[in-house]
């Protein structure tokens, strides 16, 4: 095995191999920056490219692009409210209050170092026991996904600081709009008007680039004059060794339950942000930082997304089955290399699965070079006036939510939501609770649906299955621990 | 400046008439529209054949996804383009049932056929220690325990299934999942009973052993799993399976869908395109314009004895 690695980490530095991972992580990155431009489109769009490729240099490739796109969405999220991709909305709740305290590099820097430290944890998790996380990923069935989704939707209440009513009712919005589109289990549609671009829903995407970006600029053009920048203060420092050390406990622990649900086919990069940042948040002795440029809370949902990376290889790798969608298109490009992923590929081609490790930990450390290079360039964003960057911002948001499916109904979808989030500003409502229900309200629905089918209506798998039980607990949990601290509070 | 901007109105102008008035077609980039999302079975097949076609028409083809309902959203979008050869839908089987269930607005009558590119039967799979080792072990279970073997349905309403339950007089509980990569692992971790997908969707788990196939819903048998019979061969006559395709707007002029019938015919004859197929377990089953028009006809009707 070490034999193997040793190979793997030889070929992805050597001359054929590095430039390719270092394209695909730089090109990653862009494209997590932009919003509505995701890792899954950049690495489904090389796909084709990568057929005359030898099968290291395409995986290597791909990965890359993976590794820095998770990473990318954060860049945008923290210097200017727009997250790139959904996995980053929790790192603009203290990556901007940092940045608006004048301490953009060090966020960037606590960012890039999170995600390295997540990145390379979740790696290492995946190389030692992949397989045993691939049986505990296999027990998930119906009933565990629902009580995943329902403990997902009791960090609803830890995102909304200090007024819980105010989060259930944006959480609540999210709810409903969720339930827009074709009924999960008998395709009947529901509230989409005879409108067909309503079928598949409402895409969280747009949604994601109307509540945060949008609504952001929409909220500056009202305090706008000429000298205004994208933030008053900036400090070129990095982060300090006393911030790695407070950092790092919690960086640990999210890369190790990023990885978890990593492996968990179907929850992905954004609930394991949530998911981090909240558990970070329940652990601390200063729950009241959280949200107001707490490093904690942003490692966390840094370490917790780039976690995710090796998590979902391992359904990928041990058993041919794709974890999300980015895994949807390494397996594509397996297969037409000519390899079965799943268990064989260990026994059958150990160099191409120790290749897809190495090229891993290698494009962690390319993923953080890059990253703490380009902060005193990424920096120069906060020092742009007010004036250029707001226009901008709308224009990459429009462009972005039309990229994500070519549809102009999406580009109507992010302005509408970009009003609701401006009004609901105004009224003190959180907004990342509506993100949050969008994405686990179909996955809770859908799972409780399955789960009452496949019991023949009979509500025992709520506790006869002790992963989903022990899910259900923690919601219960997680909920009464919010409610003791808000009394205290 | 000034200059410059004159210069460039007036290359825009000569580039504007050459396009006019030239007879050549194509002149300027294609697009197609792929109705699902990009990374999935149909959006490879799409980007393949794209990729293999450029080079034969001499122009490039820039694949365009427009996910929705299913496949309704991007279908319809391709249906309402100017029928001009520069905009091509991929159509699949959707096309056939979701206008039947009133999920879709425009139907195969708003599109020009071009070519059939690929044709895959659904096999029947199970864990590798179910106690079902032919498809009549799943039937006489099925018909012992009505509505009681758990289906993983990779769409709903599935069609594989309910060809063979309506063939057979049979009822399985279908639990409807997102596509075969949610379906599969329910099976393989044994919260249900029993699939069907493309062999393409699961060939490593066949590869590896993990899943057994029952039987495969084909005429004949298929070279990539060679030993798994037909359910023919096993005495249940039921074949069913997916189709994926190539169209134009109704609008599009004869002579233009000849030369795209033409140039899809040498990329899927191209080593590229049979290389990519064949290393993701698909067939490719090229049929003409007249011949793709009259499958789709005949498997909208039997589709429709389902629906109803």
């Amino acid at each position: 095995m070490i034999d193997y690695l040793l190979g793997g980490l030889g070929a992805a530095f050597s001359l054929s191999i590095f430039p390719v991972l270092v394209f695909g992580v730089l090109g990653g990155i862009i494209l997590g920056a932009l919003p509505g431009l995701t890792a899954t489109m950049g690495v489904a769009i090389l796909l084709p490219f990568t057929f005359g490729m030898a099968p290291i240099a395409a995986m290597v490739m791909l990965i890359g692009v993976y590794i820095g796109g998770i990473y990318g969405g954060s860049i945008a999220a923290i210097l200017l409210k727009t997250p790139g991709t959904p996995a980053s909305a929790a790192s603009v709740l203290d990556g901007y209050a940092l940045t608006l305290k004048g301490e953009a590099a060090r966020a960037l820097s606590i960012s890039v170092v999170a995600s390295f430290i997540g990145g390379l944890i979740s790696t290492i998790v995946l190389i030692a026991i992949a397989p045993m996380l691939a049986k505990f990923a296999l027990r998930f069935s119906a009933p565990e996904y629902f009580a995943l989704a329902l403990f997902g939707l009791t960090i609803i209440a830890s995102v909304s600081s200090n007024n819980i009513l105010k989060g259930l009712l944006a959480g609540t919005i999210g709810l409903l709009v969720s339930t827009v589109g074709l009924d999960p289990i008998t395709s009947v549609p529901r509230f989409t008007f005879g409108i067909m671009d309503l079928y598949n829903g409402i895409n969280v995407i747009p949604v994601l680039i109307g509540l945060f970006a949008i609504s952001e600029a929409l909220n500056q053009l009202e305090n706008l004059n000429l000298k205004t920048k994208v933030a008053e203060k900036f400090n070129s420092k990095l982060m300090s060794l006393k911030d790695l050390k407070n950092i790092l406990p919690t960086t640990i622990k999210s890369a190790l339950l990023g990885t978890s649900i990593g492996a968990v086919p179907g929850a992905g990069a954004d609930i394991s942000a949530f998911v981090c940042y909240n558990e970070a948040k329940r652990a601390s002795k200063n729950p009241e930082e959280f949200g107001n440029g707490s490093i904690k809370g942003l490692a966390a949902a840094e370490s917790g997304n780039n976690g995710v990376t090796g998590g979902s290889l391992v359904p990928l790798l041990t058993l041919g089955v794709p974890g999300d969608a980015v895994s949807a298109v390494l397996l594509g490009a397996l297969i037409v290399q000519g390899l079965t992923p799943g268990p064989l590929l260990f026994t059958q081609n150990p160099e191409i699965v120790y290749g897809i490790f190495s090229s891993m930990l290698v494009a962690n450390i390319v993923m953080l070079l890059i990253g703490l290079f380009g902060i005193r360039f990424f920096c120069q964003i906060t020092k742009v006036p007010k004036l250029l960057m707001i226009p901008i911002i709308i224009f990459l948001s429009i462009v972005g939510a039309y990229a994500i499916n070519n549809s102009m109904f999406d580009v109507g979808i992010a302005i509408v939501f970009g009003v609701l989030g401006f009004i609901l500003g105004k009224l003190k409502i959180p907004t990342s609770p509506i993100l949050l229900a969008i994405i686990l309200g179909p996955m809770a629905e859908t799972n409780l649906r399955r789960s009452l089918l496949m019991y023949d209506g009979s509500w025992s798998f709520l506790y006869e299955r002790p992963i989903a039980l022990a899910f259900i607990a923690m919601a219960i949990f997680s909920l009464w621990s919010t409610i003791r601290r808000n009394k205290k509070g | 400046m000034n200059k410059i901007i004159k210069s460039v109105i007036f290359m825009a102008g000569v580039l504007a008439s050459v396009s006019a008035f030239s007879a050549d077609y194509p002149t300027k980039n294609i697009r197609l529209i792929v109705p699902f999302g990009a990374g999935g079975g149909t959006d490879s097949v799409a980007r393949a054949i794209a990729n293999s076609a450029k080079d034969i028409l001499g122009t490039s083809i820039s694949v365009m996804n427009r996910t929705g309902g299913s496949g309704a959203v991007g279908m319809s979008y391709g249906a309402q383009q100017r029928g001009d050869g520069y905009t091509l839908t991929v159509v699949t089987r959707e096309i056939a049932s979701l206008p039947q269930m009133g999920l879709m607005q425009n139907d195969v009558n708003d599109f020009k056929l071009i070519r059939m590119i690929n044709l895959d039967p659904a096999v029947v799979l199970v864990n590798k220690d179910s106690p079902f080792n032919n498809i009549n072990d799943l039937i006489t279970e099925a018909k012992a325990h009505p509505g009681e073997v758990k289906f993983a349905s990779t769409a709903a309403p599935n069609f594989y299934l309910m060809a063979l339950e309506k063939n057979q007089g049979i009822k399985l509980n279908a639990i409807p999942y997102n596509g075969s990569s949610e379906a599969i692992p329910s099976v393989l971790g044994g919260h249900t009973a029993v699939t069907m997908v493309t062999p393409g969707e699961a060939i490593s788990q066949l590869r590896s052993g993990q899943l057994k196939a029952l039987g495969v819903m084909s005429k004949k048998r298929i070279s990539y799993i060679p030993n798994v019979p037909t359910l023919i061969e096993q005495g249940v006559n039921v074949t069913t399976g997916t189709w994926r395709g190539i169209a134009a707007p109704k609008s599009t002029p004869d002579k233009i869908i000849k030369t795209l019938g033409k140039a899809f015919d040498q990329a899927m004859a191209s080593d590229n395109f049979k290389h990519f197929m064949t290393k993701g377990a698909m067939t490719i089953h090229n049929m003409n314009a007249v011949e793709f028009t009259q499958f789709v006809k005949d498997d909208t009707k039997s589709l429709s004895t389902l629906i109803q």
